[in-house]
């Protein structure tokens, strides 16, 4: 691959990953692998050297197949919702009343 | 076992009635032997049933509440997990590298004679790779165990047993990992000696107390590299270079809660033998690592004798899908290192700097320069009463009102925010109640108490 990737490519590699990454079922790993792709796309964004956009490119849509069938894993054994998920307003935090 | 004791009385009746209308209907060489000649032994009166649980006294007043996949996934909810010390979630992607071994790639890795081996060996070679990558050693020292307890008994135990003629003595600090305490007290009474060196108020052992205590016939020299505790980082390179000007004495080092989050370099840092965990590095349980240097060449007893895998050091078929699985977690560790450093730095610093502002009286035990994924709060709340406790109460003090947050890469901020708004909570609650409070807020030291009154 000798020209670098096209702008609308990469625009659609990321739109891919990004959806990918929110379909995870576990609060941290959905928001680790959303908060990483932005990282990686931002970086990519930044980027003028062709050869590292290429490899960064190329890294990432190697990425898209892993994170795709991770995802599907995910949301099969996905647990139940984590406490920070739907954080209640602080005075409305309740206590047990035997301690 | 029970259940299912009782689950196959359930289904006893079902099977009889299903077995005999087989037995009409069809006969083949070989018969079933009906349900009714299997023996099942009889509950005895005390069982309840299968739901029924017994809290334990150490569980605090948590509830155990058996999670239920289908249906329930909505309404309840799971807490928070800070406790990155004790474990760490398996990172999907190094479960994605697993799957296939768990699945269709069965092969056994020392098979030599069919494709299922080759192809298992390939994928056992290339994780070793990149866990020798990770902390900059050669594949061919690397040594695949069942986790750092077994990687911290085979190196020390057995350095020091295959030295036993010549040398009788082994060192190791006070603020060791329990597996390598026990370690050493096993020795101890197979006839070494052991010196415990103490840590400094920081949590660093003394370079100039360690070389003290070297003698002719010290053999080995054990330093974990990052405390499970306290998060306190050891100088390594220092050490080690202290321990290379004397000949003989080979330098171990318990990484447990290093590998993947702190830069290592096992020739930088001069270290013979190191010890590896892969569920500390968001692998797989049942998994680790022991380093165990070639050139110049570390000999040490094995303890597992056996087919002469690895070396011969740790004989046993290797788990292809847990070694994939530490690989993969190696690869993804020093790929995403200083990522998560930084990260992992300023989810610390969030969380310190919240509590500090406002809770006061709170002390950070262990260095500050330390790995900022452990943050070890002493929050000066109550006094355990204990019969033994002399003037060490205080510390004593410290001691049972600390707490271990564990940051990881997948923590969030909103994590943080939840757990500081709970901390502070519960502290000024547990403070309300406690008269150890009262007179600190009076102004009486808590160092000049005179505990030995209060008994009587």
């Amino acid at each position: 691959m000798a020209t670098p990737p096209s702008r609308r490519s990469i625009l659609s590699l990321y739109s891919m990953m990004l959806r990918t990454s929110r379909s995870f079922s576990s609060y941290n790993f959905r928001t680790y692998f959303v908060r990483r792709t932005q990282d990686t796309f931002r970086t990519l964004q930044n980027e003028s050297d062709a050869g590292k956009i290429r490899s960064i490119y190329s890294d990432a849509v190697a990425e898209l197949a892993v994170l795709r069938r991770s995802a599907a894993v995910n949301q099969m054994y996905g647990g139940w919702r984590l406490a920070v998920e739907d954080i209640k307003k602080p005075d409305a935090i309740t206590e047990r009343g035997d301690n | 076992m029970l259940s299912r004791i009782s689950r196959t009385a359930v289904c006893r009746t079902a099977i009889k009635s299903n077995a005999k209308a087989l037995a009409g209907a069809r006969r083949g060489l070989v018969q079933p032997s009906g349900a009714d000649r299997a023996s099942v032994v009889d509950l005895p009166s005390t069982y309840q049933d299968e739901s029924h649980f017994t809290p334990r006294s150490d569980m605090l007043g948590f509830k155990l509440e058996m999670p239920v996949r289908e249906g329930s996934v909505k309404e309840k909810t799971r807490p928070i997990y800070l406790d990155m010390q004790a474990t760490t979630p398996v990172d999907p992607r190094v479960l994605d590298a697993m799957l296939p071994y768990l699945t269709d790639q069965y092969g056994n890795p020392h098979s030599r004679t069919h494709a299922y081996g080759w192809e298992a060996e390939t994928a056992v070679e290339d994780a070793r790779k990149h866990v020798a990558d990770l902390i900059g050693a050669d594949a061919k020292d690397i040594v695949f165990t069942s986790g750092a307890t077994e990687s911290n008994n085979m190196a020390i135990k057995g350095v020091a047993r295959f030295h036993k003629e010549k040398k009788r003595h082994i060192i190791t600090t006070q603020t060791e990992h329990k597996c390598v305490l026990d370690s050493c007290r096993k020795l101890g009474e197979e006839g070494f000696d052991v010196t415990y060196l103490p840590v400094q108020q920081n949590g660093i052992v003394s370079l100039e107390e360690l070389e003290a205590a070297i003698r002719p016939d010290t053999s080995l020299v054990s330093i974990m590299t990052v405390n499970n505790e306290t998060g306190v980082i050891q100088p390594m390179k220092e050490i080690g270079a202290l321990l290379r000007k004397h000949r003989g004495v080979y330098f171990h080092t318990d990484a447990a809660q290093a590998v993947g989050k702190i830069p290592i370099d096992v020739n930088e840092m001069n270290i013979d033998l190191m010890s590896i965990s892969g569920h500390k590095l968001y692998g797989p349980k049942g998994i680790g690592a022991a380093y165990v240097r070639r050139r110049p060449r570390v000999r040490l007893d094995p303890i597992i004798s056996g087919g002469g895998q690895e070396r011969g050091l740790r004989s046993g078929t290797l788990s292809t899908p847990l070694v994939v699985g530490i690989g993969a977690a190696a690869r993804i560790a020093k790929m995403e290192m200083a990522r998560d450093h930084k990260r992992i730095s300023e989810l610390s610093n969030r969380l310190v700097q919240a509590i500090n502002s406002q809770v006061e009286h709170v002390v950070r035990n262990g260095d500050p320069n330390g790995y900022p994924g452990c943050v070890n709060l002493s929050f000066l709340i109550r006094r355990r009463r204990k019969s033994s406790d002399g003037p060490e109460g205080a510390a004593e003090d410290m001691a049972h009102s600390s707490l271990r947050f564990g940051i990881g890469r997948f923590t969030t901020e909103a994590e943080i925010d939840f757990v500081v708004q709970h901390i502070v909570r519960t502290v000024q609650k547990l403070r309300d109640m406690s008269p150890l409070w009262e007179m600190v807020q009076e102004g009486i030291d808590i160092n000049t108490i005179d505990w030995s009154q209060s008994q009587h």
